[in-house]
């Protein structure tokens, strides 16, 4: 009667992740449920478990009764190995049960770099890798996250995504497929063609794919009169009476984020040029003070946290911060809760009321200029100038704060020698003006520069950009390193070899699914490691599939080129999309949605509380 | 019950410290003695009981753990120290903490100290051994281990790795063999206190007990005693 669990606990780094029992976990009895959820992440426990998004749907889940959704995560190398060896399959937190005995497996898809670990805990769940291969009995694989507006990579490997925010529609998914089990209609093709009718719900088994002869995509056909063209993505349309989890899991071990994460409001206004998030998220849509506050309260008197972070794109952006700091403010003092928000824009917020907050609990201040010159800022539509960051700095250093760090990319649009030299010299500058502000601290200033290799994404005015070849991404990290000379300034930069992937991934169509296929038969996982991370396995995997990753990652899309991920709609359109990059090219600015709307196409999806000329309750 | 309530409490002159006893059972025992320390400070602070905070730049509720216990050990005899500045009832204070635990975690007392908790001289261990007990004479083996000295082994410690006789920590031991192999012994406890797993590493090594996969162990803290051996309080 030896006890297997506790034999591989005792042997494993870090136990904790895989041990559960967590205050909050919902346990429920398995047989009086209609349908068992696994809702996967596909990175470590610590990561999953800060994952503001995963809380809200498992949440949101099992607030039905009839439905049980736990968690899993992906398990580090040393538990993997355990777990082959011993031939255990791949167990979901709550009840230990396997994964592969359940009704509906969800993996949500944070970056392009988890793909691998998706398969690799499909495999150690005994669950083919292929949709086309699994039987009748096999669970239901859905995705959903971020990377589900571009899901083609993972079209062989998924039965279907859920598009855009999931509250509603993963219950509406859950519940038509409890009602074809309980009254015998259920069949897996029977099921996938009726939920293609939900709406955000998209099933790439039911869409022809056909390709042109240079390897474009020539079009998207629907297998069914009675499926839409064109799945477009769910939006909760009012924030305030959106499903909000009040009795959230408290992790045993320290995560990720460890404190509250209060979601202000959905979307963002400033629509920067390369970001997915803040064009995908669209339109705005904003909770009230007032809720927010109970909120807060609700997570305090749940969770025990002494510090609430509030939580959004642009947290300045909110129309009513004052007000809710204020309201937030009338009670954390005496709870003893600290408020922080992060990344704040000084232009357009109280400096008496910034006292009263702390940035972040640190000494450090963050800025985002993301590139060196004003030319290259306003073709990014980054609205900050040199005098907001420096005025922002000078702030931070009468406050005492004596280490700013500051974050660009490279490799954008448009980039020449002349905007490199900017992104050293706007760290000089800062090193200058704390030298210059009478009353700063009286240690020395320190500034890290992080600088990321530019990634077209999908859904961006950058869509057809191609990435700067791995050579060129090289040699201007290098050029740029020989540029810093000041001691106290400190260059990072990111992996161009793991920005070249992550573009390749990003921009896949469906034939990319056999160079994950191939990745994963290389043993790959954990990608966004770079303990694991080989660019000469992916290139292997590439050249495997018959697959070229410049086609992908280097390539510039042609203007009436069929883009892959074209057959989602986040609401925003591809006309918008276009303007937008020729005014990127003449380094023209667009006005944010709330200085002025620029007809993106997001309104059609309605939505309060929001900038939108037609939104109800318009902010 | 809320995290809010104790604001309307009575404000005590002076904190008063208050001593809390505490099991950490099942899959709590895989949590570090640093993870313990976030956990309960957010268990204080959920259950509304009125714990004093530190002052300063980042005030928390003042805690004292009793001994640190490792990682794979199981306990059912925690104690921790705080201080409340508020009046409750110590009955309305175990209430409050079992609210926001679940039962691998439960709270058996709350009182105000007579002692203090540097006075814990010994600490009693039971190691459960489920291994092939059919050799009749594998106690007397253990035993045998356990009360000849010297038992030499690498001890790690903030100062690096050496050797000493783990039997120098030993008070007692006794070994009962049924269907499974129990271990029952008592250390000395504090400073460099000897971590029981070394015992369970002993056997592996000198015995070639728990070497298999189908052999496994668990390690109950069952004791915390004075210097006279009476009982812990
Ligand atoms: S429709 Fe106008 S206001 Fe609404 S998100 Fe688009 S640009 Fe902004």
């Amino acid at each position: 009667m030896s006890d297997k669990r506790s034999v591989l606990l005792k042997s494993v780094s870090k136990p904790g992740r895989y041990s559960g029992g967590e205050y909050g976990q919902i346990i429920k009895n398995k047989k009086a449920v209609n349908a068992r959820f696994a809702f996967c992440f596909p990175d470590t426990y610590e990561i999953g478990m800060s994952n503001l998004g995963v809380r809200i749907l498992y949440g949101a889940l099992n607030e039905q009764d009839d439905i049980w959704c736990e968690r899993v995560y992906a398990p580090w190398d040393d538990m993997e190995a355990k777990m082959r060896a011993e031939n255990m399959p791949l167990t979901a937190h709550e009840s230990g049960d396997p994964v592969g005995e359940f009704d509906i497996v969800a993996f949500t898809l944070q970056y392009e770099l988890c793909y691998t670990n998706v398969l690799n805990m499909l495999e150690l769940a005994n669950i083919p890798l292929l949709a086309a291969d699994r039987g009748e009995d096999a669970p239901i694989i859905i995705g959903g996250g971020p990377c589900a507006y571009n899901a083609e990579p993972l079209a062989d490997f998924f039965d279907c995504f859920s598009i855009g925010e999931g509250e509603e529609n993963l219950v509406e998914f859950t519940r038509l497929y409890i009602k074809m089990k309980l009254d015998h209609t259920y069949t897996r093709a029977g099921f996938l063609h009726e939920a293609a009718k939900i709406g955000g719900i998209y099933v790439p088994s039911l869409y022809e794919v056909t390709y042109n002869g240079d390897g474009t995509v020539k079009s998207y056909e629907p297998k069914f009169d009675d499926i839409p063209r064109r799945v477009t993505k769910r939006i909760m349309k009012d924030m305030d009476k959106a499903y909000f989890p009040k009795k959230p899991v408290m992790p045993y071990i320290e995560t990720v984020h460890d404190r509250i994460m209060l979601e202000v409001y959905r979307g963002c206004i400033r629509g920067c040029r390369f970001c997915q998030a803040g064009m995908v998220y669209r339109p705005v849509r904003e909770k009230t003070p007032e809720v927010l506050c109970d909120q807060a309260k609700c997570l305090f008197e749940a969770t025990g946290y002494d510090e609430i972070s509030l939580s959004s794109l642009s947290i300045s952006d909110y129309s009513r911060l004052p007000e809710l700091c204020n309201l937030l403010l009338e009670w954390t003092p005496e709870s003893m809760v600290s408020l922080s928000l992060p990344s704040l824009r000084v232009d357009n917020f109280s400096r008496e009321l910034m006292e009263k907050v702390e940035s972040v609990r640190s000494s450090s201040l963050t800025f985002a200029p993301e590139a060196g010159t004003q030319r290259l800022r306003d073709v990014i539509n980054k609205n900050v100038t040199e005098e907001d960051l420096m005025r922002t700095v000078t702030t931070a250093f009468e406050g005492g704060k004596t280490s700013v760090k500051l974050y660009f990319m490279q490799g954008l649009p448009t980039e020449t020698e002349e905007d490199l030299d900017g992104i050293a010299a706007l760290a000089e500058s800062v090193i200058h003006q704390f030298y210059q502000t009478p009353n700063r601290p009286k240690r020395a200033p320190q500034v890290t520069i992080s600088v990321a290799c530019f990634v077209p994404k999908p859904f961006t005015p950058f869509q057809w950009e191609a990435q700067d070849d791995l050579e060129t991404l090289l040699a201007k990290q290098e050029y740029l390193y020989q540029k810093i000379t000041d001691r106290k300034i400190k260059y990072n930069h990111h992996d161009a070899q793991v920005s070249r992937v992550e573009a390749a991934l990003a921009r896949g169509d469906r034939r990319m699914s056999a160079a994950l296929l191939e990745a994963h038969r290389l043993g790959m996982r954990f990608d966004a490691w770079s303990e694991f991370f080989s660019y000469e396995n992916w290139l292997r995997a590439f050249e495997g599939a018959g697959l070229d990753m410049a086609f992908y990652a280097n390539r510039r899309f042609g203007d009436d080129e069929i883009l892959p991920w074209e057959i989602i709609d986040c609401g925003v359109t591809r006309e918008f999309f276009a303007r937008e990059r020729e005014k990127a090219y003449a380094a023209k600015t667009t006005k944010n949605c709330r200085e002025q709307c620029s007809a993106c196409g997001a309104n059609k999806l309605g939505g309060e509380r929001s900038w939108c000329p037609n939104a109800k309750n318009p902010l | 019950m809320s995290a809010f309530d104790k604001q309307k409490m009575k404000p005590l002159k002076d904190p008063i410290p208050m001593r809390l006893k505490f099991r950490k059972v099942g899959d709590l025992q895989y949590i570090s003695h640093l993870d313990l320390q976030r956990v309960m400070s957010r268990i204080i602070v959920r259950s509304g009981i009125p714990a004093w905070y530190t002052q300063g730049f980042n005030p928390h509720a003042k805690m004292t753990f009793a001994l640190p216990l490792s990682v794979g050990t199981q306990s059912i005899c925690e104690f921790i120290d705080i201080k409340i500045d508020r009046e409750i009832p110590t009955s309305e204070i175990l209430d409050r903490l079992n609210a926001q635990v679940t039962e691998d975690m439960k709270f058996s007392a709350a009182y105000v100290p007579t002692t203090k908790l540097a006075q814990i001289a010994w600490v009693s261990y039971e190691i459960n051994i489920c291994t092939d007990t059919s050799d009749g004479t594998l106690a007397d083996k253990v035993k045998g281990l356990l009360t000849t000295r010297p038992l030499i082994m690498k001890k790690r410690s903030k100062s690096g790795e050496r050797e000493v006789d783990i039997l120098d920590y030993f008070k007692s031991v006794t070994v009962e063999q049924g269907e499974t192999l129990t271990l029952r012994v008592m250390l000395r406890a504090g400073e460099g206190s000897l971590n029981p797993e070394m015992i369970v590493t002993a056997l592996r090594d000198r015995l070639g007990l728990l070497a298999t996969a189908e052999e496994s162990y668990t390690i109950m803290r069952t004791g915390v005693y004075f210097e006279d051996g009476r009982e812990f309080e």
